[in-house]
């Protein structure tokens, strides 16, 4: 790799992750240590938006939530499924917000490069970058339960964003196997908000 | 648009889908798989810790198909075992075996201990000269890694950022440390198990532990060195106890080499010297003393 080349990786690589502090928020509530989440919709006009994290990261009904731009308001859980460790939590949502965008399921390859953002011991906005390690085999046409990516996390990483070299996000960080992350994939996030939105839609 | 970093990104994943085309599972043992390269066309090389059985083995084809093997042979000294496999249309694996990996560079530790295949990428953070592991058997080039192994990553290749295989993955030669067993050495194994089923090794039946000669002792004697090694052990009826060699002989010399460590003595026990006497020069009750000693073939559990 020429000395030009690695230093335009190093500046691609620290681009994305400052694009993916933006839509990675930080989840506080009393009885849980801080984890991460990720702004998922952010619809001004309906003036509600909607952050996903794992249900671990907020154990109750209520936690606050604070942006990249040091931000904090409250918001309120409004679905949570402890089987597949997710909760949404909805807010009021500010000008200027962004949300993430999905990553087209079935194209992940084993290999490809993945970044990870969290607060690891309250260090905000903590990036680790790392490759897919491979899909968990699910049956013709089903999606995986987990996405196991060799990337080196810490506790605060969970209910953050696992993002391809795009800054597409590929699944919601949620478990440490070892030296190995499990991952949501965000297909199967998008299906549940999809399923329990309709649930809690005013 | 296309980035550096998703041009890398790519690439790695093209290494991956093209090296793991010649990586298979390996079901030889209780519990996960292990993972094995086809590494000539019918020829898998995979690790000897992880083939518990010598029969009923059977490998997982990158295309998810079961196939049976058959062990050619195996050698505990390297960890490499070779298996056969036959009528498989599947490609070998590319080697790069001209240009060695240098310290720093980005790899990626393939294995399929299931029927998809996994990966981890990291480092080269070691490369040295040849070694010997504690069964004696010598490695043409130290490899150690800076990445995460798994369970299932024995046996699997490591390959570069092209998708070349640099080598094997092994976590049983270095307690627990992973090590690649690099191309030259599985090159040289692999041709000898198929020829004759083992790897051929001289030994001694001796066990051997470094001391100290004291001073006095070695001016008298007018020692080189003085480290010598101290007898320890010695099989019964073994090659060393038929030509003399008692327990608590300080051994000096072999073939007029001073011997300060027990690799020393491995070092001289190449296939080549089954059969052929060995000087060694002891000292026993205060005084020199050289035996000729004729090394044994040595049953694969043997290591000295």
């Amino acid at each position: 790799m020429t000395e030009s080349m690695s230093a335009g990786l190093a500046q691609e690589v620290a681009a994305a992750v400052e694009q993916l502090r933006r839509i990675t928020v930080q989840v506080r509530t009393r009885r849980a240590a801080t984890g991460a989440g990720i702004l998922w919709n952010v619809a001004e006009s309906e003036g509600r938006g909607l952050v996903i994290t794992n249900a671990h990261v907020v154990p109750g009904n209520q936690a606050t939530i604070e942006l990249n731009d040091g931000c904090a308001m409250r918001a309120r859980v409004v679905a949570r499924d402890s089987k597949r460790d997710l909760a949404a939590l909805e807010f009021e949502p500010g000008p200027a917000m962004v949300s993430m965008v999905i990553r087209e399921p079935q194209t992940l390859r084993v290999g490809e490069l993945v970044i990870a953002i969290g607060h690891p011991g309250g260090l905000v906005g903590a990036a680790a970058l790392g490759i897919i390690h491979g899909a968990e085999s699910a049956p013709e046409g089903r999606t995986p339960r987990w996405i196991r990516a060799d990337v080196r996390l810490a506790p605060g990483f969970s209910g953050g964003p696992l993002a391809d070299a795009t800054g597409r996000l590929v699944g919601v960080n949620t478990m440490i196997q070892g030296s190995l992350a499990l991952a949501v994939p965000a297909a199967v996030v998008e299906a549940w908000v999809e399923h329990s939105h309709a649930l809690v839609a005013p | 648009m296309s980035t550096v970093l998703q041009s890398l990104s790519t690439e790695l994943a093209d290494a991956v889908e093209t090296a793991g085309r010649a990586v298979v599972a390996i079901h030889a043992r209780r519990r996960i798989p292990a993972s094995g390269v086809h590494w000539r066309p019918g020829v898998v090389v995979a690790t000897h810790h992880t083939i518990n059985r010598d029969e009923n083995i059977t490998v997982t084809l990158p295309d998810g198909t079961t196939a049976p093997a058959t062990l050619a042979g195996r050698d505990p000294s390297t960890d490499l075992a070779v298996l056969k496999l036959a009528g498989q249309n599947l490609p070998a694996a590319t080697l790069r075996s001209g240009t060695p990996p240098t310290v720093g560079e980005l790899v990626i530790a393939l294995g399929r201990p299931g029927p998809s295949v996994t990966a981890s990428w990291g480092v080269v953070s070691r490369v040295d000269g040849p070694w010997r592991t504690w069964h004696g058997a010598e490695i043409d080039s130290l490899l150690r890694l800076d990445l995460a192994i798994y369970d299932g990553f024995s046996g699997g290749p490591l390959i570069d950022a092209a998708g070349r295989v640099l080598g094997i993955n092994t976590s049983a030669l270095a307690r627990g440390v992973p090590v690649t067993i690099p191309v030259a050495t599985v090159e040289r194994t692999v041709s000898e198990l198929l020829e004759r089923g083992s790897i051929r090794r001289a030994y001694l039946g001796i066990g051997t532990q470094p001391v100290r000669v004291p001073e006095s002792l070695a001016r008298k004697l007018e020692l080189k060195s003085d480290v010598a090694l101290l007898i320890v052990s010695l099989e019964s009826g073994g090659p060393a106890d038929r030509d003399g060699l008692l327990l608590g002989d300080v051994l000096l010399e072999l073939d007029g080499a001073a011997v300060n460590d027990p690799t020393d003595v491995l070092a001289k026990l190449g296939g080549d010297r089954v059969g052929r006497p060995i000087a060694a020069r002891v000292i026993r009750g205060g005084q020199v003393k050289t035996l000729q000693l004729t090394p044994g073939e040595r049953p694969t559990s043997r290591a000295a």
